[in-house]
């Protein structure tokens, strides 16, 4: 008898094995498991989404259904009607489905309205929560001096390539005035250099980070689908 | 004119060879996974404190994000950390129930005496919809039981002995986010805070979103740091160092693997320049 663990390992193996077939070429056995993935990842979301928050948290104390009533009467509980001002917003989450109704379809500006305003307030207060501190740590000396007040040459080094390198790059995208000379053209220059090692390093962490998921999928057909395949024919 | 489907197969020999004859060589030293070790290494919890880790991977960035989260999980569990799971990716949900109970019964085998069990040492809150709002309601919460309400398997938090004491962010210390999706991460490093107060953060990158990573552990916003693989198997070799007892996972086979992939890939880059190059050549001549 196959358990069922084993037969969810026989499963993703499978489906391991028909999503790199595609590097022989493309074909069917590819395209099925790849739309299986896409639709159950789609799936999980609402589900998740009622099974997690919308159930536990909204419906449930909004209907009352959290309260328990023990054998002699008495409820765990007392019901709040304050819950049902879930109702609120549940409705007005709503006016997003006039935009299907020709005649009322502006009452869903008003909730893209709503949300676009909260979400650009949201934005503006988390871009400077996040980026201030990083313009604060941009500000770095050029000569460090370490613990017994010598110069620390690896960081002072670090410290003015840092520095040199944050210059330069914003010069590039300094469009304000036309460059002339020489010079502002080579700091630009060395500022479009230095961002080519950087697009460097974006994309050597991108293979790795490709070659990681390679080692995973390896070692799950190499360990735990070849080890579950001998059990079952071996 | 080489064969892509060549190097496919070279690439794949070359990650399987390490992984099915279990070879392994130490990993490199990675500073910022040593910085967050050393911070938990040391961490003194007290009463009513529980570190809140966030699991926001899917299958897509697991083979990275699944052995950060392993050893550090292991590591709050063997230092008695309490922790609280949460999610803000539907996908992470099996990980969030499976990775604490694997590890959990590893840890009892190692030590038979010893006893972690869940609603004492660890909760799962679960998937929690809402991304930024979600983090600013943790944030600003003056009642964090009130605010999760209950655990995954609908266990109210009130019954919960992990979260005794537990009532607003300043009673989680430690914030440990792993995920590939910069979205995510973000809205923890702009909304997980209050005023004067900011947890220590610690973090498990994947290998892509490393450069910007460095960002954020340079301004001082990150405590520490786990880049990729290579970042756990570091972490993993802390621990083992640690506790000489302990089976360590597939973390050193794995970086090994991965080393030796970027070594064929460096070479077939080498390979194909010098082809360029001398096709070039003859054709100019």
């Amino acid at each position: 008898m196959i358990s069922f663990t084993s037969l969810t390992i026989l499963a993703g193996g499978i489906a391991t094995l028909a999503i790199y077939s595609f590097l022989i070429k493309e074909n069917p056995f590819y395209r099925f498991f790849e739309h299986l993935f896409i639709g159950i990842a789609a799936g999980f979301i609402p589900i998740y989404t009622i099974k997690g928050f919308l159930w536990p948290q909204v419906l449930e104390p909004m209907l009352g259904l959290d309260i328990v009533t023990y054998p002699d009467g008495t409820l765990s509980k007392e019901y709040s009607t304050s819950y049902l001002l879930f109702l609120m917003p549940m409705f007005f989450g709503l006016f997003y489905y006039a935009i299907y109704f020709k005649k009322i379809a502006w009452i869903a500006k008003l909730a893209i309205g709503f949300a676009l305003g909260y979400s650009g307030a949201l934005t503006f207060k988390g871009f400077f929560a996040e980026m201030l501190p990083q313009l604060e740590s941009s500000f770095k000396p050029l000569v460090v001096l370490g613990e017994t007040q010598a110069v620390d040459w690896g960081q002072s080094a670090s410290n003015v390539i840092f520095v040199l390198t944050l210059l330069s790059v914003m010069y590039y995208f300094f469009f304000t005035f036309k460059r002339s000379g020489t010079g502002s053209e080579a700091v630009a220059t060395s500022g479009r250099l230095l961002m080519m090692v950087c697009f460097g390093a974006f994309f050597g962490s991108t293979v790795m980070a490709r070659m990681a998921l390679l080692v995973e999928r390896m070692q799950f057909l190499l360990t735990d689908w070849a080890g579950t395949l001998g059990q079952i024919f071996l | 004119m080489l064969n892509r489907r060549v190097i496919y197969f070279a690439v794949m020999l070359a990650v399987g060879i390490p992984i099915y004859f279990g070879y392994e060589v130490p990993p490199a030293r990675m500073q910022a996974a040593e910085k967050l070790y050393d911070i938990i290494e040391n961490y003194d919890v007290k009463d009513g404190e529980i570190a809140l880790v966030a699991l926001d991977f899917g299958p897509n960035t697991k083979a990275e994000n699944q052995p950060q989260a392993e050893v550090v999980l292991e590591h709050l569990l063997r230092k008695r950390i309490p922790f609280a799971l949460v999610t803000q990716y539907a996908l992470a949900e099996g990980f969030l129930a499976d990775i604490p109970e694997t590890i959990v019964n590893r840890l009892q085998q190692e030590m038979p005496d010893e006893h972690w069990e869940y609603g004492v040492d660890w909760v799962n809150l679960g998937f929690q919809t809402g991304s930024s709002l979600f983090v600013q309601s943790v944030a600003k919460s003056k009642d964090l039981i009130g605010t999760f309400v209950q655990d995954v398997n609908g266990t109210p938090l009130g019954d919960l002995d992990v979260f005794d004491g537990v009532k607003t962010i300043k009673n989680m210390p430690l914030l440990l986010e792993f995920t590939g999706l910069v979205g995510v991460f973000d809205t923890y490093v702009q909304f997980f805070q209050s005023e004067g107060y900011v947890p220590i953060f610690g973090h498990g990158c994947t290998s892509i979103t490393i450069p910007e990573a460095y960002i954020y552990l340079d301004s001082g916003q990150l405590s520490g740091l786990l880049e990729g693989i290579a970042g756990a198997a570091w972490y993993s070799k802390l621990l083992s160092e640690a506790y000489p007892e302990r089976s360590a996972g597939m973390e050193h086979i794995n970086n090994t693997a991965l080393g030796v992939a970027h070594i064929v890939i460096i070479l077939f880059i080498l390979l194909g320049n010098v082809l360029a190059f001398t096709e070039k050549r003859s054709s100019d001549d």
